[in-house]
């Protein structure tokens, strides 16, 4: 199987950055996404549940249809990332390079890449690196503190 | 598999559907009985439309994570998997080929299957159990039933590295198998998928393009032609 994202993107086109506005999204709080990841034209469909914590970072898990985990993904606010689940469509080599860099490009954070990011409604972004093009719609904020074991990266340095 | 059982689950719900009122509750227990029953009380239902909350319950999260949406299905092998909240997505399939349309800037766009494949597989093993062939879930699971408020159909994966993705399936059937509550996917982590069913209809004629691939009918209208269906 294909590694879709992994062997996809093996130059990024010329860049733009457009950091998120401020205040876009709460700084803690639950988002509920819905995207479709493109890649060699191909397209899945997925969702995402993106936790926020203003001093503990980003916690982010992948699901596709059937609400099987494709990724989890915990970025610390001093930039570390940890990865918690990866499967075969997105491994983590991908996960930590290229994941992590999109939600620090979308939701706020040190991006380790340029953003290609434009946004053309509320709540809704497209993200197009030329290997990949994720297309993603907010559909849903719960504000609020979440729970203190999502950012807990010990979870990952146990695996 | 594990997308496999779960639409197994799914198509259980839509068997059980078809129970009448007429035969007493199985013994309980005695799970070769109660398949034998919801596999007699397949032939006689033509159409299913069922509405459902899919919930993934996750132990990170403190609340579980929600989906709204419908399931019909029509004899022999068409399904229409429909998500309305809090996103649309629809998927489609018959035993040769399934389709996903996506709802985005206000219209629905038909996805490039990434792995049409392994839904195309999943589409029929459900034409199959929906032909009445249920006697390859005892080769593949052990199953149990107990009996109560509800009837609870358990089925353990006899496979281990089956079990290590799922520990089992659960289908809640009223007592007398006229209807499915729920089904439960249970993970060995704890984690677990829960689809909870109301507003069952059956043996209703749905409208053309219902089950269209290319562009099926908008799920309002279907609703619409359900609520009036005698």
């Amino acid at each position: 199987m294909c590694l879709l994202a992994g062997c996809a993107v093996t130059k990024l086109p010329p860049t733009q950055s457009l950091p998120p506005p401020a205040g876009l999204f709460p700084a803690n709080a639950l988002l509920t996404q819905r995207a479709l990841f493109t890649a060699r034209g191909r397209q899945f469909a997925l969702n995402g549940y993106l936790a926020l914590s203003e001093t503990d970072g980003k916690r982010l898990i992948v699901t596709e249809n059937f609400g099987n985990v494709m990724a989890d993904l915990l970025v610390k606010p001093d930039g570390r990332v940890f990865v918690l689940r990866s499967s075969r469509m997105f491994p983590e080599r991908y996960i930590r390079r290229l994941m992590a860099a999109d939600v620090a490009c979308i939701f706020g954070g040190a991006p380790t890449l340029d953003c290609p990011v434009t946004m053309p409604e509320t709540n809704h972004f497209v993200l197009d690196r030329g290997g990949y093009k994720l297309d993603l719609r907010i559909v849903g904020t719960k504000p609020g503190i979440q729970p203190a074991a999502m950012f807990d990266e010990t979870a990952a340095l146990k695996k | 598999m594990k997308i496999t059982t779960y639409l197994l689950g799914l198509m259980l719900a839509f068997k059980a559907a078809a129970a009448t009122n007429e035969v007493a509750p199985p013994p309980a227990a005695n799970s070769p009985v109660v398949l034998q029953d919801l596999q007699q009380k397949m032939a006689s239902v033509k159409t299913v439309y069922l509405e459902f909350t899919q919930e993934r319950v996750l132990k990170l999260f403190s609340e579980p994570l929600k989906t709204e949406g419908v399931m019909l299905i029509a004899r022999p092998d068409k399904i229409r998997w429909e998500t309305t909240a809090p996103y649309q997505s629809i998927l489609l399939g018959d035993q040769k080929t399934v389709a996903q349309f996506e709802f985005n800037d206000g219209k629905w766009e038909k996805l490039k299957l990434g792995f049409p494949q392994l839904l195309q597989r999943v589409m029929q093993q459900m034409a199959l159990m929906n032909q009445g062939k249920l006697d390859a879930l005892m080769v593949d699971y052990t199953i149990t039933v107990t009996t109560g408020e509800l009837t609870v159909l358990t089925m353990v994966p006899k496979d281990a590295n089956v079990r290590g993705m799922m520990s089992s399936l659960e289908v809640h059937l009223l007592p007398d198998l006229s209807a499915t509550k729920q089904v439960v996917m249970n993970e060995p982590n704890g984690d677990l998928m829960r689809i909870t069913f109301r507003n069952e209809k059956r043996d209703m004629e749905f409208p053309e393009k219902t089950f269209d691939q290319s562009k099926p009918l908008d799920i309002a209208a279907v609703q619409a032609a359900v609520k009036n269906a005698p």
